[in-house]
This record gives C-alpha cells, sequence and structure tokens, in this order.
C-alpha cells in the first residue's frame, strides 16, 4: 500500500507520494492566443511557448473549491500515466482542504476520492495541520505553535497546541498572491503599461522584485529620489517570448537612469511598487480592505488563547505558503512581533527552509506515522457509514 | 492643519464639480476589490472563436471541449448540480450567521487598530490631500491633473 500525499493549493498542488519526493504543479487549466482550442491541463503550461495573455482556468474561487470539472481535468492529469500513476486499488491519499470548507464541498470530496477514484483510503486535513506536525516533529519539546500560511487566495493564522487545532484562535486575513498580482498589475496597467491582460508575466515580476520593506516610509522616500541615490529602483526587462523567454532585472551597472534604453526591450520601471505591494499584507487598509494585516492579526490570535499558553505561542511562530518567499517578510514578521508582544516573552519566527512545500511535508511525515492507519477513513468505512463516518473522523 | 489649508485653495473650483456621495464612493471603492478577485481580465480566446455567445464563455462546463478522450462517467442530475455551486451560494447554504462555533464568517481578521495610511492613487507615494470630488488621494498638481483626466469622475460606475 503507497500513500499519496496531495496539498491541493488554489494555486498550486503540492504532490508526491509518502516515499518520494513532492513536485509543485499549478492546479489550473490554460488558454493560449497561439492555440485557441486546446486547453492545457496543470504542467502541460510548459507547452505554450508564447505565454503573453495567457488564459487561466480555476478550480478554486476565494480560496474554495468551486469548478469541479477543472479541478477533476487536472487530477485525471496528476494521477494518469504521464505523471503519478496511481493504482487506485493499492493507494491511500492524505489530501488538504481548506479551513472551514463547506459542508458540500466536503461531500463532493468524499464521493469523488471514493466513488471516481475509487482511493483505498483517505485522510482528508487542513495544509495548516500538516505544516503543525511538520513542527511539532522537528520540535517535540514545544507545546504550542502558530502556523502562518499566506498563499494564492488568502493568509490564515492558526494556533495548534499540541497538535490540536485551537478553532477560537482561526484568523482569516483576505489578502494573499492572486490579490498581489491583481494590484501590481493594476498599478503598472494604470502607471506605464497595460498589462491587465498579462497574469503570468506580472506575477513573476511580482516574484522578481517585490519586497517587504523593513521601514516602510523610509524606503517612501528613497523610491521618490532621482538617479542612481533610488536605490529601490529597478528596470525589470519583460519577456518577449521569442529572444527572451523569461523577464529579469537589468543588473545595477546596466541600469540608464536618465533617458532611454537603445536595446528596444520593453522595460517596466518599478519604484514603490516593489514594496508597497507586498504591504498589502502588513496593512490590508492601504487598498481599503479594513483587516488587520499579519502581525496584529498573529497577537490578536495569541490573545485569544488562554493565557498560559500565550508564550509559547509567541516563541513557535511558522511562516509558511508562497508569500512568505518574499524577501524581508520573516525579519518584518519578527520586528513588529517582537515590538507588540510583552518585553519578557521570547519570540521566535521561524520561515522554513521551503516554506511552499512544508505542509506537504508534513503530510509525508504523517503517513509514516504509526496512527496514520486510525487517522483515516478506509472506502469500506465509507461505503458503509457515508459521509457520516468522514465527518466523524476528519477534522476541517 | 498647514496641509489641509492647501487642499481647501481647490474648494472654490470644486464648488463647479460633481461631487461623488459616500454610498458612490463606497461602491466603487468595493468594486475595485472585486476586481481584485478576477481570475482573468480578457476574454477567453476559445470564446473569441465563433460560435461565440454566452455558453461559450463558460469554458469550465463546457462538455466536449477535447473530442476524443473518454470522459469519467458521473452520476446523475443532482449531483451535477451540486458541482456547480459559486462561492456565495455555498457561502449562503451554511447559515454561517446563526452559528455559534467558530466559522468562517466569524474568523474573519477584524479591523486593524492601526491609524490608516494614505496613498496618492496616481503614483503610490505618500499623499496629504483629497480630491474634493471622489474622495481620492493625490500628492502634488500633477498627479491631481492626471487623476482627473484619468479617474475621479470619469471612471464609470
Ligand atoms: N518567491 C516568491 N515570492 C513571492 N511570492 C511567491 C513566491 N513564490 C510563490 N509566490 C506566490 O505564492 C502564491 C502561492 O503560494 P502557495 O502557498 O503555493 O498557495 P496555495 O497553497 O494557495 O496554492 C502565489 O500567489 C505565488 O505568486
Ligand atoms: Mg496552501
Amino acid at each position: 500500500m503507497t500513500t499519496l500525499v496531495l496539498d491541493n493549493g488554489a494555486y498550486s498542488a503540492k504532490i508526491g507520494y509518502s516515499h518520494d519526493k513532492v513536485s509543485i504543479i499549478q492546479n489550473c487549466q490554460f488558454r493560449s492566443k497561439t492555440s485557441r482550442l486546446k486547453t492545457f491541463t496543470a504542467n502541460q503550461l510548459d507547452e505554450i511557448k508564447d505565454r503573453s495573455g495567457l488564459f487561466y482556468i480555476l478550480p478554486f474561487q476565494k480560496g474554495y473549491l468551486v469548478n469541479w470539472d477543472v479541478q477533476r481535468k487536472v487530477w485525471d492529469h496528476l494521477f494518469g500515466k504521464d505523471m503519478f500513476k496511481v493504482d487506485f486499488a493499492d493507494t491511500s491519499v492524505v489530501i488538504t482542504e481548506p479551513y472551514f470548507n463547506f459542508t458540500s464541498i466536503q461531500e463532493s470530496m468524499n464521493e469523488i476520492l471514493f466513488e471516481e477514484y475509487q482511493f483505498q483510503a483517505a485522510l482528508r486535513i487542513n495544509a495548516g495541520s500538516l505544516s503543525a506536525h511538520r513542527y511539532f516533529h522537528e520540535n517535540s519539546q514545544e507545546l504550542c505553535c502558530i502556523v502562518v500560511d499566506s498563499g494564492f487566495s488568502f493568509t490564515h493564522i492558526v494556533p495548534y497546541c499540541r497538535g490540536k487545532k485551537m478553532k477560537d484562535g482561526i484568523c482569516r486575513i483576505n489578502v494573499g498572491g492572486k490579490l498581489l498580482t491583481n494590484h501590481l498589475k493594476e498599478i503598472i496597467s494604470y502607471r506605464q503599461l497595460h498589462v491587465m491582460d498579462e497574469t503570468h508575466v506580472i506575477n513573476q515580476v511580482k516574484e522578481d522584485v517585490c519586497y517587504v520593506s523593513q521601514d516602510f516610509y523610509k524606503d517612501m522616500d528613497i523610491a521618490q529620489l532621482k538617479g542612481e541615490d533610488n536605490t529601490v529602483m529597478r528596470d525589470y526587462v519583460l519577456p518577449d517570448f521569442s529572444s527572451i523567454k523569461k523577464g529579469f532585472c537589468k543588473p545595477r551597472e546596466e541600469m540608464i537612469f536618465t533617458g532611454k534604453y537603445k536595446s528596444g526591450e520593453q522595460i517596466l520601471r518599478l519604484t514603490n511598487e516593489r514594496f508597497a505591494v507586498p504591504e498589502m499584507l502588513f496593512h490590508p487598509s492601504d487598498i481599503g480592505i479594513q483587516e488587520m494585516g499579519i502581525p496584529e492579526a498573529l497577537v490578536h490570535s495569541i490573545n485569544n488563547m488562554p493565557e498560559e499558553m500565550q508564550p509559547h505561542f509567541y516563541k513557535n511562530i511558522v511562516l509558511t505558503g508562497g508569500n512568505t518567499l518574499f524577501p524581508g517578510f520573516r525579519d518584518r514578521v519578527y520586528k513588529q512581533i517582537r515590538s507588540l508582544a510583552p518585553n519578557d516573552f521570547q519570540v521566535s519566527v521561524v520561515l522554513p527552509p521551503n516554506p511552499i512545500s512544508y505542509p506537504w511535508e508534513g503530510g509525508k511525515l504523517l503517513a509514516e506515522n504509526p496512527d496514520f492507519d486510525e487517522m483515516v477513513v478506509t472506502r469500506e468505512d465509507y461505503e458503509e457509514n457515508g459521509h457520516f463516518i468522514c465527518e466523524e473522523k476528519f477534522d476541517i | 492643519m498647514v496641509l489641509e489649508k492647501k487642499s481647501s485653495i481647490r474648494v472654490a473650483e470644486a464648488g463647479q464639480r460633481r461631487v461623488l456621495d459616500e454610498a458612490t464612493r463606497q461602491r466603487r471603492l468595493n468594486r475595485q476589490l472585486d476586481a481584485l478577485e478576477k481570475d482573468n481580465f480578457q476574454d477567453d480566446p476559445l470564446s473569441s472563436l465563433p460560435p461565440s455567445g454566452p455558453a461559450a464563455r463558460l469554458p469550465a462546463f463546457s462538455e466536449g471541449d477535447e473530442p476524443g478522450k473518454k470522459k469519467r462517467k458521473t452520476r446523475g442530475d443532482h449531483f451535477k448540480q451540486r458541482f456547480r455551486k459559486n462561492f456565495q451560494t455555498l457561502l449562503e447554504e451554511e447559515n454561517l450567521s446563526e452559528r455559534e462555533e467558530p466559522n468562517y464568517l466569524s474568523a474573519a481578521a477584524s479591523p486593524s487598530s492601526l491609524p490608516p495610511r494614505v496613498f496618492c492613487s496616481v503614483c503610490g507615494f505618500p499623499s496629504p490631500y483629497t480630491c474634493c470630488s471622489c474622495g481620492g488621494r493625490y500628492c502634488s498638481t500633477r498627479c491631481l491633473q492626471t487623476h482627473r483626466e484619468t479617474r475621479c469622475l470619469k471612471m464609470t460606475l
């Protein structure tokens, strides 16, 4: 019997057998201007040479799985002969779902896993719970941890105590990587070049040039300076998908501060965009979302926990999800938490080496755990007891 | 404050300009926030081929978009129905506002207690001034001009 671990994110599926390594694959379909009749699924994106104007078909809406046709196409592809060649008769699955997943989505999930694909057993769980498992595995002396999961659709802050999810402390900020990319698209389109149709390209710009500021107003001042003094400014060479396959930043020594580049590539000049975009994670109200930012929400969530646990949370803050990869993210969270936390509390903020696949690694560990067989629902269980048994066993 | 005084110089001029009411400003903000949730801004390349029409805009639900591939059998119509609910429908179905235990609605982060920060809607730098017509922010006469020419009252509501 093998176990397939699938952290089914709204942006990417983190997938692999528990005895093997993880693959990160986009969880969506695409259509391209160059071959309009074909729909590309997941990593078939590699077949598209010209990725300008890429059209996305996403299975998730606001972080919840609503478009099952698309999801099934992606899963068929992932499970199928081109990729993981899943032998359903001999395979269990660990699969993630968002916090507070809706009942009807949960039921659809059971039906598809057990009735359509016919996995032998399944464990449905939150990605954050897998991260907590991963964290406690490595830090077995710790009693509590608080997981920040900042992904595509939103950011969750979730306290765990001795492996148990503390539901009263769960806090969701409606800012994720999708919003950041769309916001960047919007401001670039208004200020210099129409890129509203270029989600793929601008998402790459975001990942290549944006960072979290350690001193926001100081960076604002620097970003206003003229010429070489403006150390924030970057010129980003956009891909043309013929000679330039991937965009990149002009090396500092090749930057021309006044006047035009002779080479004729298409350039985006980025100044305050570089840090004002990730800043939404710290100040959602900057764009009119009336919610706390990550550090404030962390403190708020910890304050909802029993007092004797609070110091334990402050010293076990774990950052996961793609947005935590912005340079400066960890340091900024640390700095703000340090200033908000009581002085005599130790503060520790951990950014794992691979925050995107951290939950998957937790799933891998869990699948190898002796208790694993107790945690799953088998197909037999499900056939006998239906959704009820899943509701009993899974903590979504 | 000095800054406020400066912006009041424009009040006379603003007298002749249409001023958006609070409800309209809120609507405008909501629309901007909704736009940030969109998957695509362009049309589906497939639907821009004939035959076009509203049905073709729903690429994901088309039955046989890849001819020749065999489709997994799904169960009856009711099953299909459930697989087509959007986020809003699902949320309403859950009746969360009546629930006591923590849930999707109760988990939403509350408003920040930090003071709001304001940025020029044109260049993104900190901005002390508020447009009298629409409530948008600007930082200089140059940005104000751009704002009026491009957004302000020109944005469709
Ligand atoms: N190096 C990076 N810097 C900033 N953002 C990144 C980076 N890598 C990935 N992301 C963003 O992280 C998001 C996906 O994160 P992930 O945790 O995989 O989300 P999900 O689990 O919701 O699919 C995307 O919006 C992506 O643009
Ligand atoms: Mg995730």
